[in-house]
């Protein structure tokens, strides 16, 4: 309706006049992008909090010494050059000239250091390298050593990965935080600074333009090259509820969505002002996480029972709606399309067979245990799985107890490792982001070491031999044996059950250029006309 | 807005917060002609009852009006439009929506009579004790104003965080939510009862507190508190819904027209059948117990009903 | 007077004691654990436990209501666990939107809902009267969202008269903060509406059947004149009722309206804070809203005292 957004529009331009900086005249401008995240950014340290949400606002704030390209090669980004002597025990890095922190200081190695030493308190990676730590020091202001009592060859990736935590930049000061404790002032190191003063944790977070930042001059990939900033302003509109997004973007009061629901997509595409795509490539794994603790699923056979009963293909339209082209059957636990993924021992996941399950129940000597399911409802994802799950325990004839509650009440619950009936659990869901279970190095869920694995605690041994062997191995062919083994015993033992791949949209506004498919929102290179 | 918001009107009109106890519920209760007498000369009690019964007999005999396992599920005819097969459609995991519209019926008229009769008995106990004992007053009616202070919502959630989403705690949170205003109207009817002059006969005439209680008090308070519970009752049927839609209110297993609504309400945009159905039934339910509380109203206080 | 409104005051201090033990004491049995929230998903339970250390959520419920209770004798509502940003700052963020959204609802509401019931008493009995009643009883039957989603997809989306979500501060101008106040103050004010409609229509009819009515009648006073003068005095009386006992209530339909019309207000906070476990946050919030709700039903008392010269204190 013409008419309606020109009286918009002057009114909007009165009230412009009348008052100094109205933030709606802010919107209308082409150097502000307003973009829907995920989820509500609720603190923002990404050391101390690895929600994916503060990872994707942190990678605009803070730089990293190394960035993944769109290959998950490591590239150099604040780093000009390192090098490692030849026994591989000696790491020694250097900056690149001119870079600053948003107080306009400039980044010394010193800086670089307690970084480093914050992050790899909190992070899966850093803490196998601190294991095996001689020495972090600066050597001058620009250039320190990382002495190691081992050979670590994934050096560059455990700095430059997009897991959370990634090792973000900060100065000296505000790294020395504790990193169990959160930071409270956000120096960055990256191309926008956090508006502090306009942040409304639940509502809104502001980045403007970060003028002294000196992006690299190879073109962007991901988070490698040049991170040039087209933009003067990003606004991220929080917006819980999907149909209001999916109307803000139609009427163009926002310009970028995450996180489109599937069922609206098709609405989305039929507006010729909004362009659609997949968000990020690598996708999600969904996950159905016994308790190897205790009764029914402490026996493998039942665990196994569950794998054979389990039909992909319901969790996934649970999940992902009518869209065949968004999610894949997955027998196995590791990212489709990426170098070392495997199906290897994964033919009971491709077809269900609820009599064959039974059977196994019967012969696991089943009696009607319960089985305490802990299904958080605020969540999209862990509510659909949970709908599916339940349904299909009831069909093996194993005995529900289904616990509806919330995200918060989950996250405690599953780390209680008493028997269930006195507090404690049996299976819940989740979800891994597949950047997080491209290989075993940031892949926690994974992992089967017993007490120190993840909740669950399984304790296979087979699998934790097959991480080994992937952390020596010295070339790919080396490297995928490795995984075979891992999966295939992962799935017999059955760490957990995947229930399947599954990939989301993003949307935006089509007067929006340069959005590109990745693991996190990207916005260097973004441009918006008006 | 909630229920919580619809607070019941004829707590409203008697009983303006701490205001001094407004005459107008004093007037004996004199049944004319009885229920049926009633009945037939406030339509809307007949109109309201009627109703409220096709719900009843649609939640009783959901399993024999054609419906399927609500909780049945088949992904692979997900969100089919209304139809032959699925006569209200199919929702996003392919359950039939006709039949937990039709099952979903029993959480809505469970919550409300439940949350109803709980909260009229209790706030009557405690109403009756606070109007009568004196010295107790000044403390129930304190713990009660902070009680009206928390929100419903906030006690709900923390309820499911404190065991889990149950149809049980969606009627203790409201219920509790509840509680107060009931208790401030027994409250109000009974201290303004004391002053009466057979009251004071009855004390005089020694007769006991209990059977004062029993046999002044109490019949005065059931007319405006049968009333109360009616609007107490539509109330938390809307509540329920409310929670839902914020995911506290009753388990998934379990249909509920507020949780048909809350996980269809994504798709209102494309799917709009899947909210519309259960809000039409909620709407109608609300509105045939809203019809009877107000025909009651008009029959069980003479004063008003002179007036219709 | 001011006796009367001082013993008021000094009553609110046990409520607000009663509530925040109240509230403390469920906030510590209940589970849910911010540190798993904030450790993310692929933490480990050791590092969650570091977190929860950090935080003090390993003290004794004493220790730490004692704790708290001190600091909200020091006027400090304590900082938010996930932000980090102090309580009363969250707050303050919050709370422009939610009581403009309030304040449109109620002046909607009233200029609505009081012309409407004094309508309907002056025409009890007619078709008037039985339409605005069945449209009074109507407004209590559809959930809020129905009616949010309603107005959204014909004013926003098809109509595109006004924005479907979002809201702008009022000193960005009055029009932009009213163009996005008017879709959620119709959705959250048509229970409002229905409700003082019906009382108003109640509180008319009484006064119409009162001995000065009559005598006011059969002094020749026109119909309109009585309606208009008794009408403008009435509608005070359901008006500070409704704001009296909303308070705590409205917080409910708000909570959906600010969801559903992205409107950062207290009812989302609230909401949020729970689903996360930020316990100062709620806490804050919880004493915030008792003190409120104290307070505006003093006010409400006193007004009624304005209003009915019969009540006296």
């Amino acid at each position: 309706m013409a008419h309606s957004i020109d009286r918009r529009t002057v009114l909007g331009a009165l009230g412009l006049a009348a008052f100094p900086m109205p933030a709606l005249s802010q919107g209308a401008s082409a150097k502000t992008l307003r973009f829907v995240p995920q989820s509500n950014l609720a603190n923002f340290d990404p050391i101390w909090g690895t929600q994916y949400v503060v990872r994707n606002a942190a990678a605009l704030v803070w730089d990293t010494l190394y960035g993944v390209d769109e290959t998950l090669t490591p590239q150099r980004q604040m780093v000009e050059s390192e090098e490692v002597s030849s026994d591989g025990l000696t790491w020694t890095f250097k900056l690149r000239e001119g870079l600053k922190f948003h107080d306009n200081t400039p980044v010394l190695a010193k800086d670089v250091v307690q970084s480093l030493k914050r992050w790899a308190a909190r992070d899966p990676m850093g803490l196998m390298i601190t294991a095996i730590q001689k020495e972090l020091a600066p050597i001058d202001d620009r250039s320190w050593k990382w002495v190691l009592s081992r050979p670590f060859p994934k050096m560059l990736l455990a700095l430059a990965k997009n897991n959370a935590p990634c090792s973000f930049i900060m100065p000296e000061r505000i790294a020395q935080t504790d990193p169990f404790k959160q930071v409270t002032e956000y120096i960055g190191s990256g191309p926008m600074r956090f508006v502090r003063e306009d942040w409304v944790p639940g509502a809104k977070a502001v980045f403007t333009r970060f003028e002294g930042y000196v992006p690299r001059q190879e073109k962007a990939s991901w988070l490698a090259g040049g991170k040039n900033m087209l933009l003067d302003r990003i606004e991220w509109v929080i917006m819980p509820d999907p149909a209001t997004a999916s109307a803000a973007l139609q009427n163009g009061e926002v310009d970028w969505w995450e996180n489109p629901i599937s069922d609206l997509v098709p609405l989305l595409k039929r507006n010729r002002n909004i362009a659609v795509d997949i968000a990020d490539p690598l996708g999600n794994i969904g996950s159905f996480r016994m308790n190897h603790l205790h009764p029914p699923f402490d026996n493998v056979k039942i665990r196994r029972a569950v794998l054979t009963a389990l039909n992909q293909e319901d969790y996934m339209r649970a999940l992902v709606g009518s869209d065949d082209a968004l999610w894949k059957p997955l027998p196995g636990f590791f990212t489709p399309g990426t170098p070392i993924y495997t199906e290897a021992g994964g033919e009971v996941l491709k077809q269900r067979n609820i009599a064959a399950a039974k059977k196994l129940l019967a012969e696991a000597g089943y009696k009607g245990e319960p089985v305490i399911c802990v299904v958080a409802q605020d969540q999209p994802i862990t509510k659909s799985q949970g709908d599916i799950t339940a349904d299909l325990l009831k069909q093996m004839g194993m005995n529900v107890d289904f616990v509806a509650t919330d995200w918060g009440t989950t996250g405690q619950r599953r780390a209680v490792k008493t028997p269930p009936a006195q507090g404690g659990w049996n299976m819940f869901h989740t979800w891994h982001a597949g950047a997080d279970c491209i290989n075993p190095s940031s892949y926690t869920a994974v992992r089967a070491n017993g007490d120190k694995a993840w909740f669950g605690w399984p304790d296979l041994p087979e699998v934790e031999k097959g991480v080994s062997d992937w952390f020596e191995a010295k070339d790919l062919a080396g490297e995928k044996a490795a995984m075979d083994r891992l999966n295939t015993a992962a799935l017999e033992g059955v760490v957990y059950a995947p229930t399947g791949f599954f990939l989301s949209y993003q949307a935006w506004r089509k007067n929006v250029s340069g959005i590109v498919k990745g693991p996190l929102p990207f916005f260097w290179g973004v441009s918006k006309t008006a | 807005m909630s229920a919580a918001v619809v607070p019941s009107p004829a707590a409203l009109s008697r009983e303006p917060a701490a205001a001094p106890a407004m005459p107008d519920i004093l007037p004996e209760v004199r049944r004319r002609g009885g229920l049926w007498g009633a009945a037939l000369r406030h339509p809307t009690i007949s109109m309201g009852a009627v109703l409220l019964l096709l719900m009843l007999f649609v939640a009783v005999f959901a399993p024999f009006l054609g419906t399927v396992d609500p909780t049945a599920l088949a992904p692979a005819r997900r969100t089919r439009p209304p139809g032959e097969q699925f006569w209200f459609g199919s929702d996003m995991l392919g359950r039939d929506i006709y039949s937990r519209v039709l099952y979903g019926a029993r959480v809505s008229l469970v919550v409300g009579f439940a949350v109803a009769l709980l909260s009229s008995a209790i706030g009557l106990a405690i109403g009756l004790v606070s109007g009568y004992v004196r010295l107790l007053d000044g403390i129930v009616m304190r713990v009660m104003d902070g009680l009206m202070s928390i929100p419903p919502i906030l006690l709900a959630v923390a309820l499911m965080a404190l065991t889990r989403g149950s149809v049980g705690n969606v009627i203790l949170a409201i219920t509790i939510a509840e509680i107060p205003r009931v208790s401030r109207l027994v409250r109000g009817v009974v201290l303004s009862l004391r002053e009466q002059p057979y009251v004071d006969g009855a004390v005089a005439a020694g007769t006991r507190t209990p059977m004062i209680i029993w046999r002044h008090i109490l019949p005065n308070t059931l007319a405006p508190l049968t009333v109360q519970a009616t609007y107490i009752c539509a109330s938390a049927m809307i509540t329920e819904a409310i929670l839902s839609f914020i995911g506290a209110g009753t388990p998934p297993t379990i249909p509920s027209w507020g949780n048909i609504m809350a996980e269809g309400r994504a798709l209102w945009q494309v799917k709009p059948y899947i909210v519309f159905f259960p809000a039409v039934f909620l709407s109608i339910t609300v509105l045939a117990v809203n019809l009877l509380g107000d025909g009651l109203r008009d029959a069980l206080d003479p004063r008003m009903a002179k007036r219709l | 007077m001011l006796r009367y409104i001082g013993q008021r005051v000094l009553a609110t201090v046990p409520v607000m004691a009663i509530v925040a033990l109240f509230v403390f004491s469920l906030l510590y049995i209940a589970p849910g654990d911010p540190a798993a929230i904030i450790a993310g998903d692929q933490a480990t339970p050791d590092d969650i436990a570091r977190i929860r250390e950090s935080l003090g959520l390993e003290r004794p419920f004493l220790v730490r209501f004692g704790e708290w209770s001190w600091q909200i004798l020091n006027g400090d509502l304590g900082t938010s666990i996930f932000t980090s940003l102090p309580v009363t700052a969250l707050i303050a963020q919050r709370i422009e939107p939610t009581l403009s959204l309030m304040l449109v609802t109620l002046v909607l509401a009233i200029t609505v809902a009081v012309p409407l019931g004094v309508l309907a008493a002056w025409k009890a009995g007619t078709w008037i009267d039985r339409l605005v009643m069945a449209f009074a009883v109507f407004g209590f039957s559809v959930p809020v969202f129905v009616v949010a989603y309603l107005l959204a997809y014909v004013f926003a989306l098809e109509l595109d008269w006004l924005p479907v979500q979002g809201y702008t501060p009022i000193a960005n101008g009055i029009w932009p903060w009213l163009q996005h106040l008017i879709l959620p103050s119709v959705a959250l004010g048509l229970v409002y509406i229905a409700l003082i409609a019906r009382i108003t229509r109640a509180t008319m009819l009484e006064i119409l059947s009162q001995d000065y009515i009559k005598t006011a009648r059969a002094k020749g006073l026109g119909q309109r004149a009585i309606l208009f003068l008794h009408a403008l005095k009435n509608a005070a009386v359901p008006i500070v009722t409704v704001i009296g006992i909303g308070i705590a209530l409205l917080i409910g339909g708000a909570v959906v309206t600010e969801s559903v019309f992205v409107i950062p207000g207290l009812g989302r906070l609230t909401i949020d804070a729970i689903l996360r476990r930020d316990y100062p946050v709620i806490q804050g919030i919880v004493l915030l809203f008792s003190f409120t709700y104290v307070l505006v039903n003093l006010g409400v008392d006193l007004v009624y005292t304005l209003v009915d010269p019969r009540i006296r204190y």
